[in-house]
């Protein structure tokens, strides 16, 4: 299952997912899907395994600064957080 | 030829700087532009150059990497985020015009810390002595002019005791000495990338305590709705489409900084000053702007009696050798060091240069007189 945690620049998603990618996790900066900005274009880190992981780890370096949705069978998108 | 030139630009680089142009003209298209490979891999590679930079300058984060085009560019970032008419600011007697032309621009009242040429501890007391009341300060770390290493560092402390921001011109140091953001804790530190760090032309980094006021409003790649540029580094700071190309050179440059060591560089640099000075001593009629080689850099400027320095210039060209004469955009610098009205003739000196370079032009320079 696909996680996307939405970051508030590209800079930002890359330093998450450098973050990540250090400690094991695999992370990869995406343009966010359409609509899940609020604010117009976005980037995102993409995850598929060890969500919770990443979420806490992101969360303990304060790198959290924009929502975290699920993608769904369907393809849409749930925010989750 | 034999290029001594290096305080203006750094002509020959690391062959990897070249190389990371042309695949980046080849490959690469625009970060935060477009979620396709090519620009995720330009995304990448300007990503990496904060990073890189971030270690060379020991900046926690890679958002305060701010990219620009040159020094000039930064300083004008810098200057005009902290700096409006009236502003108090106090500056060394060695700043380059990139520095003293804004302030002038914007109105601020300018005031100047005077001290001989490589006397350290007299700049310092002149710092000590005029920096109550100020409200900016902006110095020089190295004179482009002169090569004279000011206490930057010293006066970072007393700027941090009093309270009063500090804005650092790395220009002549970023690459060559250690330039510490932790260390210094100055708002602004900017430097150019085409000069001690190897880059191509039309680079620079400005290193950010705080998010500046933006020079240029425009596409950041991202949050694209609201109508004020982002509130957040380093997007606040860079509106429009980077250099990719020359940020991929960049990042070349600073990896062979880092690999070669600022000591190794250093130490490189002050003994071909040093086989200058050394073979011009007491050549007739000749100046040389030096105090043994104390406290300066790879720069050594003289003078002659016998011929100005525009015409010294012009024949050691007619040689093959590159150095600039004049006033170096710096006659802040010249005015304190006495040099104003006859200029000087500027020899810089890279990892690139060898002794026996800078022995043939000592050679030319004693024909010549």
């Amino acid at each position: 299952m696909q996680y996307l945690i939405m970051c508030r620049s590209l800079t930002w998603a890359q330093r998450s997912a450098a973050l990540l990618e250090r400690s094991g996790i695999t992370a990869s900066v995406v343009k966010a899907p359409q609509g899940l900005s609020t604010s117009g274009c976005g980037y995102a880190i993409s995850i598929y395994r060890r969500f919770e992981e990443a979420r806490n780890l992101l969360l303990r370096n304060k790198m959290i600064n924009g929502k975290i949705f699920r993608r769904m069978e369907n393809g849409e998108y749930q925010e989750i957080g | 030829m034999i290029y001594l030139d290096n305080a203006a630009t750094t002509m020959i680089k690391p062959l990897p700087v070249g190389r990371a142009v042309l695949k980046a003209m080849q490959t690469m298209a625009s970060p935060g532009r477009g979620g396709h490979e090519p620009a995720m891999r330009a995304a990448k590679t300007v990503f990496d150059c904060r990073m890189e930079a971030a270690e060379l300058f020991h900046v926690p984060s890679p958002e305060q990497i701010v990219f620009t085009m040159n020094a000039t560019h930064g300083l004008n970032l810098a200057i005009s985020s902290l700096a409006g008419p009236g502003t108090r600011v106090l500056v060394s007697g060695y700043e380059h015009n990139s520095v003293t032309r804004p302030l002038a621009a914007l109105g601020a009242e300018i005031h100047v810390a005077e001290a001989s040429l490589f006397d350290s501890a007299a700049m310092l007391s002149a710092f000590e002595r005029q920096l109550p009341g100020m409200q900016l300060v902006v110095c020089t770390h190295v004179s482009n002019a002169f090569g004279f290493i000011l206490p930057i560092y010293e006066i970072a402390g007393l700027c941090r005791k009093q309270g009063v921001p500090l804005i650092v011109d790395a220009s002549q140091s970023a690459g060559v000495l250690p330039v510490d953001y932790e260390k210094l804790s100055a708002a602004f530190i900017a430097m150019p990338g085409h000069k001690g760090l190897f880059g191509p032309q039309g680079t620079g980094i400005l290193i950010c305590a705080q998010p500046g006021s933006p020079l240029l409003s425009g596409g950041s790649g991202s949050d694209s709705i609201p109508q004020l540029m982002p509130e957040y580094l380093p997007d606040r700071l860079e509106a429009g489409t980077h250099n990719v190309c020359g940020i991929a050179g960049l990042r070349e440059g600073i990896r062979y900084v880092r690999q070669s060591g600022l000591d190794s560089i250093f130490a490189h640099e002050s003994e071909l000053l040093q086989t200058m000075v050394t073979e011009l001593s007491g050549t007739g009629g000749l100046t040389l702007y030096t105090d043994r080689c104390r406290n300066q850099s790879g720069v050594l400027s003289l003078r002659s009696d016998r011929r100005n320095c525009e015409e010294l210039a012009s024949l050691l060209g007619e040689k093959g050798v590159c150095a600039r004469a004049g006033l170096h955009c710096a006659p802040y610098a010249h005015r304190t060091a006495g040099t104003l009205e006859s200029g000087t003739l500027r020899f810089s000196f890279s990892p690139f240069n060898t002794r026996e370079e800078v022995s043939r032009c000592c050679q030319f320079i004693k024909d010549l007189l």
